[in-house]
């Protein structure tokens, strides 16, 4: 068992918009390398808190830790994957991907390099030179994903990416997605409210309670991979993490 | 082909078939009313055939109002395209800005809205007697005229700028700087070239205008020093040309715009 | 409450912005040589304040105003109507659409102003030719804006309408009308600017009285003031008419509204 490094250690994460508190003294760390799930009733800040995550939001109160340094998008080396549809309309596929690579200043043969193999491991070579009024909406979405994983994140933040696909294309993704978190042992945060998904793909769940947000419980899951949806033990964390939910 | 490609291509020629026989019936009423019936006369209502002569006419003479047709259409052209690419130059980056940076709009903008409704063509008095009658004023006031829809249309490109995309680039650790030139104006090139195809069109309609009352060549200053002579076949002659350089220069920045601008039209 | 501030910042830099206009122009005509030629703003608000009292030529303002207005609405109102009928009748008939449109297509690239010595050569410098300057300008703008808008009315309405057995004159009145409303909207809109600036300009070519021709007395008389007071009350005018067309369009349209 190596020793475990924290990458991500929030205390007392508060937010209020006004008056209203939509996160309430949250406190929880992130091991490097692990996969998160965050699952909780629709409405319940869980937007919010990414946002104030990556400081994309001010945050009330609170700390938010990266490596034992302030976040700060950039020094750190940070990949979100948003909600909604996020390619840029004006830039071809190939141009998308290397988008953060160009920001982050990289040399150009490296971002190169990078590129291929990521459009590669997301199966869209086919469509380097296509613009994304051309494609389908799961090839959007793994473009956004490319795109993300071309700057190698240290964390890789994703907001219910696969909220807008059917169910075939969910798990094809899925599956891709875990191959790929495998691959570069990126740490990822991942925001859910299918919690089919979420014990699919995690090794640890935090269920959050409706507003103001707090956590109500942390659900480890060491299921063996590839995971069975039908397997006895697949279904009972996943009745357990409903319930959870169900009954605030 | 299927039977309704077929009918299609029938349908197709039909129609251009009867479009072209009402433009021939139209040219044809004209003829007879004037050529052959003189409901009236010359002077005010040319037959097309007087008309088509007094264009190759003017292609090589000065008189009778002091320019061949080319060099009225280049004077024009000159102040036109001055006074634009001066709107342009300056109305752009002006639209970006206020749209980008809080506290520039939040000044700017009343300022702008109180300019604005006035129409351009009542700034000529003004010019002329700042400016005299010379390019200076013509110029002005065709910038004038250019500015105010670069502005605008460069504006609304901005504010069009969707967060998540801005979000997108913060997060790879982008400076605001990186995210209004990486983000923002991308997504605002197709308004801004609405705004550069408006204004064109606004500098040549207040060029006419500008050129009708001061003015000693030019299209406008054409036409109506030929009314002032009763050459009605000149007249059309030139209101036909202002009309085809307008055509033209809409046609050419059509082109250009489906060449440079891609995605974010459709959204 | 950092929402209200928002509102109250804006206004505050409003009420800034304008105040340092108004001061700027006051300091440069009282300390600079322009000043010598322009006027301040005093003077101009106090100009404008007189004339309407005092004519301007053979009018107070108010006469000024009722002559531009008048042309205005009479060239307009006829564009407008004619404009919606033939526009419909283009987005509606294949063969209306083949026979008008090639004409169409000749007249609208020529700028209204453009006419204007024609016009005036063969009307003279009476009413007719101002308002037919102010319809030609008006007429291509609601006529295309017709017509496309009656292209795109969905046909599974008229189908839906033909087989519920409406008759053809409810038809157009029914379905084809309102579904076009927003888009012959927004041409009238369009329009209406176009026929404010047509009138001023045939106004300041070949007339006697009118906003146009106040701002080309004042030239003429190297009269800056008049200029500029002609300048503010043509601007406030253009600003009233267009707030009135938003304000119908919100009534008219209401259902079209996105952000209702």
């Amino acid at each position: 068992m190596s020793e475990e490094k924290v990458k991500v250690k929030v205390t007392h994460l508060t937010k209020k918009f006004g008056d209203l508190l939509v996160l309430d003294d949250i406190s929880f760390n992130v091991r490097e390398g692990e996969f998160l799930c965050i699952v909780g009733p629709t409405g319940c800040g869980k937007t919010t808190f990414l946002n104030s995550l990556t400081k994309l939001y001010d945050i009330t109160a609170g700390e938010i830790l990266v490596n034992g340094e302030p976040v700060d998008l950039k020094k750190h080396n940070i990949a979100y994957i948003f909600q909604e549809y996020s390619t840029f309309p004006w830039l071809k596929v190939e141009e998308n991907i290397r988008y953060g690579l160009k920001l982050k200043k990289l040399p150009e043969d490296v971002i190169r390099e990078r590129t291929d193999e990521v459009i590669r491991m997301v199966g869209l070579e086919e469509f380097r030179n296509y613009y994304p009024d051309q494609l389908s909406a799961s090839m959007l979405q793994r473009v956004v994903i490319a795109r993300a994983f071309a700057v190698k994140p240290e964390l890789l933040i994703m907001d219910e990416p696969y909220g807008q696909l059917d169910i075939s294309l969910r798990f094809k993704l899925e599956d891709e997605l875990i191959r790929l978190w495998q691959e570069t042992k990126t740490t990822v945060i991942f925001i859910t409210h299918n919690i089919e998904e979420a014990v699919y793909l995690s090794e640890r769940i935090l269920v959050l309670t409706n507003k103001p947000t707090k956590i109500k419980k942390e659900i480890v899951n060491t299921l063996p991979r590839p995971r069975d949806v039908t397997a006895p033990d697949f279904v009972e964390i996943r009745n357990h993490v409903t319930d959870l939910i169900k009954w605030w | 082909m299927t039977e309704i490609e077929k009918k299609k291509k029938r349908d197709k020629i039909k129609f251009t078939t009867i479009s072209v026989i009402s433009l021939c019936v139209f040219f044809g009423v004209w003829y007879v009313a004037t050529a052959v019936m003189h409901l009236m006369p010359d002077y005010s209502l040319p037959s097309p055939v007087q008309v088509v002569e007094a264009f190759f006419y003017k292609l090589g003479n000065k008189a009778p109002d002091g320019g061949t047709l080319f060099q009225h259409i280049a004077a024009s052209l000159k102040v036109a395209l001055t006074g634009y690419l001066l709107g342009a130059v300056i109305g752009i980056p002006l639209g970006i800005c206020m749209a980008w940076f809080r506290r520039i709009d939040l000044f700017v903008t009343p300022l702008f809205d109180l300019v604005r409704p006035v129409p351009t063509i009542a700034w000529i008095p003004l010019m002329i007697l700042w400016f005299g009658i010379g390019l200076g004023a013509k110029a002005a006031i065709i910038f004038v005229s250019a500015f105010i829809p670069c502005v605008i249309n460069s504006y609304a490109g901005i504010k069009q700028t969707r967060p998540v995309h801005l979000w997108v680039a913060q997060t790879f650790g982008a400076s605001r700087t990186k995210m209004l030139f990486t983000v923002a104006i991308p997504t605002a090139m197709p308004l801004i070239f609405t705004g550069l195809r408006i204004s064109l069109q606004a500098a040549w309609t207040t060029l006419c205008a500008a050129e009708m009352l001061a003015a000693n060549k030019g299209l406008g200053y054409m036409i109506q020093l030929n009314r002032s002579l009763a050459r009605a076949d000149l007249i059309i002659v030139g209101m036909l040309t202002i009309g085809l350089i307008g055509t033209i220069f809409s046609v050419v920045l059509g082109k250009m715009e489906k060449k440079m601008v891609r995605g974010g039209s459709k959204s | 409450m950092k929402h209200m501030n928002e509102k109250m910042e804006k206004t505050l830099y409003a009420v800034l912005a304008i105040a340092s206009f108004f001061l700027a122009w006051e300091l440069l005509t009282a300390f600079t040589p322009a000043g010598e030629t322009t006027p301040g703003p005093v003077e101009v608000l106090r100009l404008l304040f007189t004339s309407f009292f005092e004519p301007i030529g053979k009018f107070t303002i108010y006469g000024h105003l009722y002559y531009s207005i008048r042309r205005v609405l009479v060239g307009y109102v006829v564009a407008t109507v004619l404009g919606i009928i033939v526009g419909i009748a283009m987005g509606t008939s294949r063969y209306a659409e083949a026979i008008i449109k090639p004409l169409f297509e000749l007249i609208r690239p020529i700028p209204p102003i453009a006419w204007i010595p024609l016009v005036i050569l063969w009307f003279g410098v009476g009413e007719l030719p101002k308002y037919t300057i102010i319809f030609i300008g008006s007429f291509t703008n609601v006529t295309l804006n017709a017509y496309t808008g009656a292209q795109r009315v969905d046909p599974q309405l008229i189908g839906c309408a033909k087989m519920l057995g409406t008759s053809d004159r409810d038809i157009f009145l029914r379905v084809i009308l309102p579904s076009s409303l927003p888009q012959i909207f927004a041409g009238m809109q369009v329009a209406l600017s176009t026929a404010w600036m047509a009138v001023l300009a045939a106004e300041m070519i070949g007339a006697q009285e009118g906003c146009g021709w106040i701002i080309l007395r004042g030239s003429d008389t190297t009269n800056i003031p008049l200029v500029l007071v002609g300048m503010v009350v043509i601007g406030v005018v253009g600003l009233l008419l267009a707030t009135i067309m938003r304000i119908a369009e919100r009534r008219l349209c209401a259902w079209n509204r996105m952000d209702v």
